[in-house]
């Protein structure tokens, strides 16, 4: 369940029953994968067409954040 | 074995003490109060050891639910460990509604809700309010329906302390009052029976309208809240929204969107009585 | 409170005009966890920063109670706008001085901080400090 509020986000995860309270960028990357299977890289190819950032370390920004949200079970590391 | 019974809003207590004295004196101050006859919460207080029954007897609470490494206190101050005891169970085991730390009253159905950490005035606040026109809900705790949202009574004996006793005793001419208890571990405390309107409608919800983050000894001062902050300081208010999961969230984040919110500062009870006047005029 | 700035390029067209997203640092977090009360909580803390002093006090000094103050007042410590990350401002919480500050400097930014209030710039970091201890 995620709600969106003011500036931040509110994620209940039903499997855990924690609410995880999210702030910029990691609702908008969980927007941008969807239901798919993402490298860092394709994940920031994703946010760049919305939006605007610095892309000089944004692969590794982004890598750091997909790292919290797979260790919160928020999303699932695929091995290729 | 001594034993008290009372209820308050939704939830039935039962005390039982070795020592008659602090139960008597709550059977007093609850006289008004519904007698249940199924206990939701079984709560003692106990000698802490058969020689301090009788020589400086000192007051351990024991119950359904427990917090380890609690003091105890003196029997004197056994009314106020039967509060505690009281307050300790709906925080530990309560789940049929949101529990927040809170104060709230009623105007024409709508509850408006304080809250924020000891000192604030939130007690003090919604004591003051529910002589001046307002229905007293309670000081301690608002309990939020988990379908509705509605806000649920929970009006105990009023715990006023140090100098809020002195502001009410003069607000409240009428008013029925504890003994006085000098130098707890909270300072000087002194209960304050709810008004007959609190007791006789005691099972009636309200709307949430407004929530106040009340802050006393500033200059007055008014200021906007956003959700996200809202449900961050609620979160931390409340001792059983982890418990209840996704009922919780839900009841939770539909609160933060659908009731405007104040941080508001002042310096008596006449600034603070004036803001609340004025953002129930705007916002309720 | 919105810390997003919009920087419109005349060289884009309108529909390819796009929010500024804050990515934060790698090293700092975007995620806190909602703990019970009365447990500990361990999670880290927020990507945000908190200027001392924000927008609304600029140019102003900050007294030794983290108080605004004008420029000369005696006593008071200068402040430009500096930021400092939500994990630099719980470590200062817990006695260490922020960066580049001398220790009075540091207890005088760490109250301007606590005194920071809804709608000011800082105030939700601040605020979700307090919910990670």
């Amino acid at each position: 369940m995620v709600t969106p509020l003011d500036s931040l986000t509110l994620v209940y995860q039903r499997r855990s029953g924690i609410t995880h309270i999210v702030a910029e960028p990691a609702p908008e990357i969980l927007a941008a994968m969807g239901a798919d299977a993402l490298t860092a890289d394709e994940v920031a190819q994703r946010l760049a067409a919305q939006f605007d950032f610095d892309s000089a370390q944004a692969a590794d920004i982004i890598a750091a954040r997909l790292n919290e949200l797979a260790d919160l079970g928020l999303v699932e590391r695929c091995y290729a | 074995m001594h034993e008290f019974r009372v209820q308050v809003g939704p939830a039935a207590f039962r005390i039982g003490s070795q020592w008659k004295r602090p139960l008597d004196q709550l059977a007093e101050l609850y006289r008004d109060y519904p007698v249940p006859q199924i206990p939701d919460y079984s709560v003692r207080l106990e000698s802490v050891s058969l020689l301090r029954r009788f020589i400086r007897p000192s007051v351990a609470i024991n119950g359904d639910y427990m917090l380890p490494d609690a003091a105890p206190l003196p029997l004197e101050q056994g009314l106020l460990a039967a509060e505690m005891a009281m307050n300790l169970q709906m925080a530990l085991g309560w789940r049929r509604h949101v529990l927040l730390h809170a104060s709230a009253v009623e105007k024409d159905g709508k509850a408006l809700i304080m809250t924020g950490q000891s000192g604030s005035g939130k007690s003090t606040l919604a004591a003051l309010l529910g002589h001046r026109g307002w229905r007293f809900m309670g000081d301690e705790f608002v309990l939020v329906d988990l379908e509705s949202g509605d806000a649920v009574p929970f009006p105990r004996l009023i715990s006023l302390k140090n100098e809020a006793i002195g502001a009410m005793l003069a607000t409240a001419l009428d008013g029925r009052f504890g003994p006085l208890m000098p130098s707890t571990p909270k300072g000087d405390i002194r209960h304050l029976v709810p008004p007959s309107d609190a007791i006789a409608h005691m099972a009636r919800p309200a709307r949430p309208a407004l929530l106040l983050f009340p802050s006393f000894g500033f200059d007055a001062a008014v200021r906007e809240v956003g959700p996200s902050e809202v449900f961050m300081r609620l979160t931390q208010a409340s001792t059983n929204y982890v418990a209840l999961g996704e009922k919780g969230f839900s009841t939770l984040t539909r609160f933060v969107q659908t009731v405007p919110a104040r941080a508001i500062d002042y310096r008596d009870g006449i600034e603070a009585e004036a803001l609340v006047n004025q953002l129930w005029a705007e916002c309720a | 409170m919105d810390d997003d700035t919009k920087s419109p390029n005349p060289l884009n067209s309108p529909t390819s005009r796009r929010r500024a997203l804050m990515l934060g640092a790698a090293t700092a977090s975007a995620i806190v966890s909602v703990r019970p009360a009365l447990a500990q909580s361990a999670a880290s803390v927020m990507n945000c920063e908190i200027p001392v002093p924000g927008p609304h006090g600029t140019g102003m000094n900050i007294d030794s109670y983290g108080k605004l103050v004008p420029r000369d007042t005696p006593g008071s410590f200068p402040a430009t706008g500096q930021k400092f990350t939500g994990e630099q401002v719980k470590a200062a919480l817990r006695g260490r001085s922020l960066p580049g500050t001398s220790y009075d400097q540091s207890q005088a930014y760490v109250n301007y901080i606590r005194r920071l209030q809804s709608g000011q710039s800082g105030f939700t970091c601040y605020a979700s400090l307090q919910m990670s201890r």
